[in-house]
């Protein structure tokens, strides 16, 4: 049965996305190449319009049409009224999504390169323990609705899973990095190499006081800052009334040298594509320039309810409905290099790693976490890590005043990009 | 489906080949404020092939198309074939299984109309928005499935199993000037539609909650005695020292075999933890686990000494320990990992007066609200707290962040409360990207003294 066909004669508006997915993954438990597997799926997608009213379907059962087209028109006689319109076809930029030197990686390739990452940690390190996990996809998607918008795009994600747990006597350090790109990239040890480094820097025990000190915050450990904002800056929460940004666009939130946006049309990171998952076109979206609040983050849903234009962040999975959500979410880098910035400090502490992260009522700005990776800066060095720290404040109150943001950038968890931040005080609590 | 799956498993060239098969379908309801945001039902069906080759290692195949069983347990035995494990691969004792169980709710929630679940769910939206004129976002939640799941491995265990899960959840938020706090309910269990009906109070005190939280003060961080209520000690138990319990994580660690070695003393004597997958009605409770071993109660601290873990049967035939039935997987997406049922820590024998009236200055934590662990480290936010002043329960506080190590807190519990209770809540577990997992909880109060609660 053609369900367009079928829903366009019931319904005024009607969008199908249909979802593929082919992952092969290749899993190293304790150093040891445990399993591989295979995963194939795929899955459709329906929302109507009927009446006036949003109904929405899903179903991973392709022999299921009839009871997927009855679901969507049952939804719709309870859904929301709303003045909801699906998007006819917009001209969108080219973004890469897809290598075919990704595709090609042969299963035995993707083992060579698990094993010159273990390569890389073990000689360093031969008392760590290291679980990868190696992931690549090949995804294609395609949209359509009743305006005859008919997008189809396929991607081909490449994603590293690796934590490494050394246990010394009674000191227990874990170092977790996930990175993902879509586009090959010959200096894929990159990441490991930095890790290493950091295994390296952490093998000198320090200590220090609790107190009002200077902050650097890594890219990392940057994301303590950047999660309560990326919840603030999403449109729902907006609508919600819960943001404590909202009502505030124009003002001056930060400190000048703060400025972020959302890039969804960046070549090759996880978070692009050429449009969004309700084919409104990606774009740069700038949300806070020099400290000033410029704007939100939205998908059809939440823009119709601000009778502003979608931002083009909708984002789904194959059973839940569009969201809106961060593609790309990028901290401006600044002047200052990481070596000016240690080198001013005079007694401050580097957070590389937070427990925790998320928890509590984040969009309020609070946060409260002990440190998991944290090294002690005295008369401007690094001079060894320190443990059972933590940190709290309040984002809105901090990022007032940044001292510095640096020239250096990293990519976090593959659609986070960030450079160092120092903050000029923050009260640093140790464990007696 | 018995032949097709039966059929294919005998062209296994594998050492110990599995395939479990889930046809899924579930209904949700949710508002958001005053808007229903969802009332929709979908259709989740496919199929896990998992091979062992015992010289190489697994070999996974996930799949929608169920018309290829037989070209997906060759796709699961080549997978095998390209791992490399250090030693030959065993599986713990097997027991050859046939059954077919059937499930019989109360009031059949297929049965129930969209309409009606939407009004149980609007009926709740509305007691939460009523509340207050504070209360500006409101969520309110109702799930069902229904799984039939098929189970069978080349040892000659065929299981057919109906799985059927029931939620409501109730989250007020409210807001004072730029103060904003939130406040969550829910609860659910294998049940029918009665098990979510009459349960008027959930929304009630998540809305009460959140408005009772604005003019909460921030807690002054520092070392304080808690009291944790069952809420809050039921998941602390299953984060920060379940999670140790299973054996995937040691079985492959001497280090953390060291430091989870049985016969080390965990807490005082008064302090006995398990996990039991046979308690009927609990949402960890399965005659079976997705191994098809059988469930049972499983003592893991008892009278303050480490006395047993969770294990697959990969991991007990690796450490040389008893299969315990918790292999579980969160779906047909997912091959079987070491998970828990339903954890608890087991009644004690001090009343809550007891509990507190010694207490000079101390913090009674409840309701958990998220949380992180990092091997014995962990973080716990509380979701709403009150401070315990001269042997009373004084005012509220907020940003309540409990965090230490696992083994000093467990030591530090100096009084366990004759109050215990399940914990019949929604969400679920996460673990190796396999989220949520309905899992059980179980404590009475518990009292810890020198807990470092963070704040500003």
């Amino acid at each position: 049965m053609d369900l367009m066909k079928e829903l366009t004669q019931k319904a005024e508006q009607v969008e199908i996305i249909n979802l593929q997915n082919e992952t092969t993954t290749i899993s190293f438990e304790a150093n040891q190449l445990k399993s591989s597997s295979v995963a194939q799926t795929r899955g459709t997608a329906v929302r109507v319009v009927r009446d006036g009213r949003l109904g929405f379907a899903a179903s991973s059962d392709e022999n299921a049409t009839m009871k997927l087209a009855a679901n969507v028109l049952e939804s719709a006689v309870y859904g929301d009224r709303l003045t909801l319109k699906f998007p006819s076809i917009q001209p969108a930029q080219q973004v890469r999504t897809y290598d075919q030197k990704i595709v090609d990686l042969s299963i035995p390739r993707l083992v060579e390169i698990g094993r010159e990452i273990l390569d890389l940690i073990i000689p360093v390190e031969p008392d760590a323990r290291v679980n990868l996990n190696l992931t690549r996809s090949v995804q294609s998607a395609s949209l359509r609705n009743q305006t005859g918008l008919d997008i189809a795009f396929e991607r081909s994600p490449l994603g590293l899973e690796l934590e490494i747990d050394r246990i010394v006597g009674d000191d227990v350090l874990i170092i977790f990095d996930v990175v993902g790109t879509t586009e090959w990239n010959d200096e894929y040890l990159g990441f490991v190499h930095r890790l290493v480094e950091q295994l390296k820097m952490a093998r000198k025990l320090t200590t220090m006081r609790s107190g009002n000190m200077p902050v650097l915050f890594s890219p990392f450990g940057a994301l303590a800052l950047a999660l309560p904002l990326h919840e603030g800056l999403n449109g729902k929460n907006v609508y919600k009334g819960v943001s404590p940004m909202r009502d505030k666009i124009g003002e001056k939130l930060f400190d000048e040298k703060i400025t972020l946006s959302d890039d969804g049309t960046l070549h090759g990171r996880p978070g692009s594509a050429p449009y969004d998952d309700e084919g409104i076109p990606h774009k740069r979206n700038v949300l806070v320039e020099k400290g000033v609040l410029k704007s939100f983050i939205y998908d059809l849903r939440t823009a119709a309810k601000f009778g502003v234009e979608s931002t083009g962040n909708a984002q789904r999975g194959l059973f839940n409905q569009p969201e809106p959500s961060s593609t790309n979410f990028i901290i401006q880098p600044g002047d200052t290099t990481l070596k000016e910035m240690i080198a001013s400090i005079n007694e401050g502490i580097l957070v590389e790693g937070l427990l925790g992260l998320g928890q509590g009522n984040i969009i309020s700005g609070a946060f409260s976490n002990p440190l998991a990776l944290a090294f002690k800066i005295e008369k401007g060095e690094i001079v060894g890590r320190v443990k059972d720290m933590s940190i709290a404040g309040n984002v809105y109150e901090l990022l007032k005043e940044v001292d510095a943001v640096s020239q250096e950038t990293e990519w976090v968890y593959g659609s986070f990009h960030a450079p160092y931040v120092l903050l000029p005080q923050m009260n640093v609590v140790t464990k007696e | 489906m018995r032949d097709k799956i039966q059929e294919a498993l005998k062209l296994s060239k594998a050492d110990y080949t599995e395939i479990r098969i889930e046809d899924k379908e579930s209904t949700r309801i949710s508002y958001r404020g005053k808007d229903l945001e969802n009332a929709n039902a979908v259709i989740d069906k496919g199929g896990v092939v998992r091979c062992l080759s015992r010289q190489h290692g697994w070999g996974v195949a996930t799949f929608n198309n169920l018309d290829d069983l037989k070209n997906k347990v060759e796709q699961a035995y080549q997978c095998a074939l390209v791992a490399q494990s250090n030693e030959p691969i065993a599986l713990g004792y097997g027991e050859v299984i046939e059954e077919h169980i059937q499930v019989e709710m109360k009031h059949d929630f297929r049965d129930v109309s969209m309409a009606a679940k939407k009004s149980l769910a609007e009926n709740y939206n509305n007691i939460l928005l009523g509340s207050s004129d504070k209360i500006i976002d409101t969520n309110s939640v109702y799930v069902d499935s229904f799984s039939h799941i098929y189970f069978a491995n080349s040892e000659g265990t065929y299981i057919e199993e109906e799985r059927p899960s029931v939620v409501v959840a109730a989250s007020a938020i409210a807001r004072d000037g730029d103060n904003v706090q939130q406040s969550h309910e829910s609860c659910a269990g294998p049940f029918g539609f009665e098990f979510v009906q009459d349960r008027e109070e959930m929304p009630r005190t998540a809305a009460r909650r959140a408005v009772e939280l604005l003019s909460a003060k921030s807690v002054v961080g520092g070392q304080y005695t808690v009291v944790a209520d069952q809420m809050l000690a039921g998941v602390f138990i299953h984060e920060a020292f379940g999670h140790l319990s299973e054996s995937d994580f040691v079985y492959e660690n001497p280090k953390a075999k060291e430091m989870m070695v049985l016969g080390r003393r965990f807490g005082k004597d008064i302090l006995n933890v398990y996990d039991d997958g046979t308690i009927p009605g609990q949402r960890g409770t399965h005659r079976y686990d997705d191994e098809g071993t059988p469930t049972r109660h499983n003592d893991l601290v008892k009278a303050g000494v480490l006395v047993g873990r969770l294990h697959s049967r990969e991991t007990a035939a690796k450490m040389g320990e008893n299969v315990t039935g918790n292999a579980r997987a969160v779906s047909y997406r997912f091959p079987p990992i070491v998970r828990m049922t339903n954890t608890a820590i087991e009644n004690g024998t001090t009343s809550f007066e007891d509990m507190i009236k010694d207490i000079k200055l101390g913090i009674y934590a409840c309701d958990a609200y998220g949380g992180e662990t990092m091997l014995e480290n962990f973080s716990f936010s509380s979701g709403h707290a009150y401070m315990i002043r001269d042997g009373e329960i004084a005012e509220m506080v907020k940003d309540v962040i409990l965090s230490g190590n696992l083994f000093t807190t467990l030591q530090n519990i100096d009084a366990i409360g004759n109050d215990f209770k399940w914990l019949a809540v929604g969400g679920g577990c996460g673990k190796g990207n396999q989220s949520p997992l309905p899992v059980g909880m179980g404590a009475p109060h518990i009292r810890i003294q020198n807990v470092v609660i963070g704040g500003q």
